[in-house]
């Protein structure tokens, strides 16, 4: 590797996909234990393992423990991600062992849709009981947001997917229904003493959102390239953009090329 | 209980009922018993009721042929090959299959319950989502929570306080024990001491709570090589019913140690189970075009299975192409 090349890197010289995964790995604090769904989430925190975390540790929910891959796995169940791992063990330790009880500070995650409170979907479109399409499923993702201490979402910026209302919870944000009865309350009143956080923030092609004191989005830097308002014209709610505090910084030639060179060399999750 | 019985792969699927609950081994496309898979699907089971941790490519085999009557799990698709379980899609959109969402966590909670030998596990997970909505329980709808099946349980959770340290609100979650555990396994001893290698996923939980068990072997071997490393193991010979030696029997899933997943072969059947009709082509071909295990091998070929052959060094392919570059 040469000198490290820290100066930003211009308009046109990294793709919106880049971005992300800049932008997500610029939330681990070094020394988090962070859990790690498949895809972009690998990405982010390989590279600030690289960069300004060295002392974060990766959990995958099949059960590898602070694996150090030197091949980027392509599922969290693969071999790969075993390697040179504290422990390779199983879902009761990664969802119990390491989660239920209290180790997690921070995961990334994804979905399909999310709402203003950031509650995601990825189970179904339309009605449950007559649903137009299936997707995954819940997975992790609402354990992992249901425990850990911050939770990060990456996602697709479209305004069909930030909605006011999404069509199923599957994943718990900031305001809830309380089951069996379904009254909407803080997520503290739901998680009660287990309560740990939540959804700290959502990091899309367009921008980073966080949360307010009341648990709803709001827009906290916008990626080079776009403006607020654009940002709110791809949101169905009425997205708060009163508090955007700047523009999201560009990767640097650096992690360029780390992420190009050293986490996805093969080009598996970065085209 | 024995010794386990060495048996055929055909002897193993004419084992299963219409109407059986299964559970299998593995993690989404990794160490799944997939040629019994194919088997039951030649053999043409019907009805069966799955509960799984999570699904992959071996849960859609099944719903693409129709022989799945109910799925109680959290998660199916084909990871990066496939990002979709079509045939599971297909069967709750049109209502010809029974859909129960848990999450993940919430579905280890039932397979530890039926593991320990409890009612139920004690869990904080996922709660506040609308996995929970009474409305959204889909076996109660169907009136199967009546108490007539032993494999279903009359609530798909509920609520309790904690009554030792005031911890408020928790959920309990019923224990599910299958009728059978349909287990790949990377070694399997002459007495039936069993192994696994890298991450265990729910293995040994799965073979705990299931009535039987029959593990598919990639290897046998003698039982004092598995037992010179016990803390390597993962069941004990007693715990297990039936046993195939069958080389490559997870294909197209992975195996740490003996091959990668086959990516390519999983992006064909993705791209085909899109529709049922793109499914029926492909069983015709992939089950019902072979009769035997050994045929899907020599259909496969030696080179695409040489490609897939993990290095014995690192566990896996260095060999498969995995990317753009």
């Amino acid at each position: 590797m040469t000198a490290k090349n820290n100066e930003l890197a211009k308009a046109g010289e990294y793709k919106p996909i880049d971005l992300l995964a800049v932008a997500a790995a610029r939330e681990v604090v070094d020394g988090d234990i962070v859990f790690a769904g498949t895809g972009l989430p690998m990405l982010a925190i390989m590279l600030a393992q690289k960069v300004s975390a060295p002392n974060a540790v990766c959990i995958y929910e099949a059960g590898s423990i602070d694996g150090r891959p030197i091949d980027l796995p392509t599922s969290v169940g693969d071999a790969r991600c075993a390697h040179q791992a504290s422990m390779a063990a199983g879902l009761t330790e990664a969802f119990y062992g390491q989660l239920h009880c209290g180790y997690v500070d921070l995961a990334f995650l994804g979905g399909a849709e999310i709402d203003q409170y950031g509650n995601v979907n990825t189970t179904v479109v339309g009605d449950y009981l007559n649903p137009e399409k299936r997707f995954t499923g819940s997975g992790g993702n609402p354990d992992i947001n249901a425990l850990a201490k911050r939770t990060v979402f990456i996602m697709v910026q479209e305004k069909r997917r930030f909605r006011e209302h999404v069509d199923y919870i599957t994943s718990p944000g900031w305001r809830l229904p309380k089951w069996p009865g379904g009254e909407f309350v803080h997520k503290r009143e739901v998680y009660g003493k287990f309560f740990r956080g939540g959804v700290e923030a959502v990091i899309t092609n367009m921008g980073v959102f966080r949360f307010d004191e009341e648990g709803l989005m709001y827009l906290d830097t916008v990626h080079p390239g776009f403006t607020p308002q654009q940002v709110k014209d791809n949101c169905s709610f009425d997205l708060n953009i009163s508090r955007v505090s700047g523009e999201t910084k560009p990767p640097t030639y650096y992690e360029l090329e780390l992420l190009y060179k050293e986490v996805d060399p093969e080009g598996i999750f970065l085209p | 209980m024995g010794k386990a019985e060495r048996i055929t792969l055909k002897e193993a699927g004419a084992l299963i009922q219409d109407g059986d609950m299964l559970s299998f081994s593995g993690f989404t496309i990794w160490r799944r018993p997939m040629a019994l898979v194919y088997e039951l699907v030649r053999q043409g089971k019907k009805n069966l009721h799955l509960f799984e941790v999570n699904g992959g490519t071996h849960t859609e085999v099944l719903a693409g042929a129709g022989a799945v009557k109910i799925w109680e799990s959290c998660w199916v698709g084909h990871e990066l090959y496939g990002k979709l379980g079509e045939g599971v899609a297909r069967g709750q959109c049109e209502k010809s299959m029974i859909v129960e969402d848990y999450s993940h966590g919430q579905a280890v909670a039932r397979l530890l319950a039926g593991a320990y030998g409890l009612p139920f596990f004690p869990t904080a997970l996922s709660m506040g989502t609308d996995i929970l909505n009474p409305q959204y329980d889909m076996l109660k709808i169907a009136g199967l929570r009546d108490g007539s099946n032993p494999k279903i349980p009359r609530q798909k959770y509920t609520v309790s306080q904690d009554p030792f340290y005031d911890m408020g609100e928790i959920l309990l979650m019923p224990a599910a024990n299958p009728n059978w555990a349909l287990v790949y396994a990377s070694q399997v001893g002459d007495e039936g001491t069993m192994r696994v290698n890298a991450q265990t996923y729910t293995d040994a939980e799965v073979i705990k709570a299931a009535d039987k068990v029959i593990v598919l072997a990639e290897e046998v071997v003698p039982d004092s090589y598995l037992r010179s490393e016990p803390e390597k193991n993962i069941a004990t010979g007693y715990s297990i019913d039936y046993v195939v030696e069958l080389p490559w029997s997870a294909h197209p899933t992975g195996s740490q140690g003996f091959y990668d997943v086959d990516a390519d072969f999983i992006r064909n059947f993705y791209s085909a189970s899109k529709s049922k009709a793109g499914y029926d082509k492909w069983a015709e071909e992939w089950i019902f075009g072979v009769d035997s295990h050994e045929q899907y091998l020599e259909k496969l070929g030696i080179i695409n299975l040489e490609k897939l052959r993990a290095n014995k060094v690192l566990g896996y392919s260095t060999r498969v192409k995995r990317g753009s570059r």
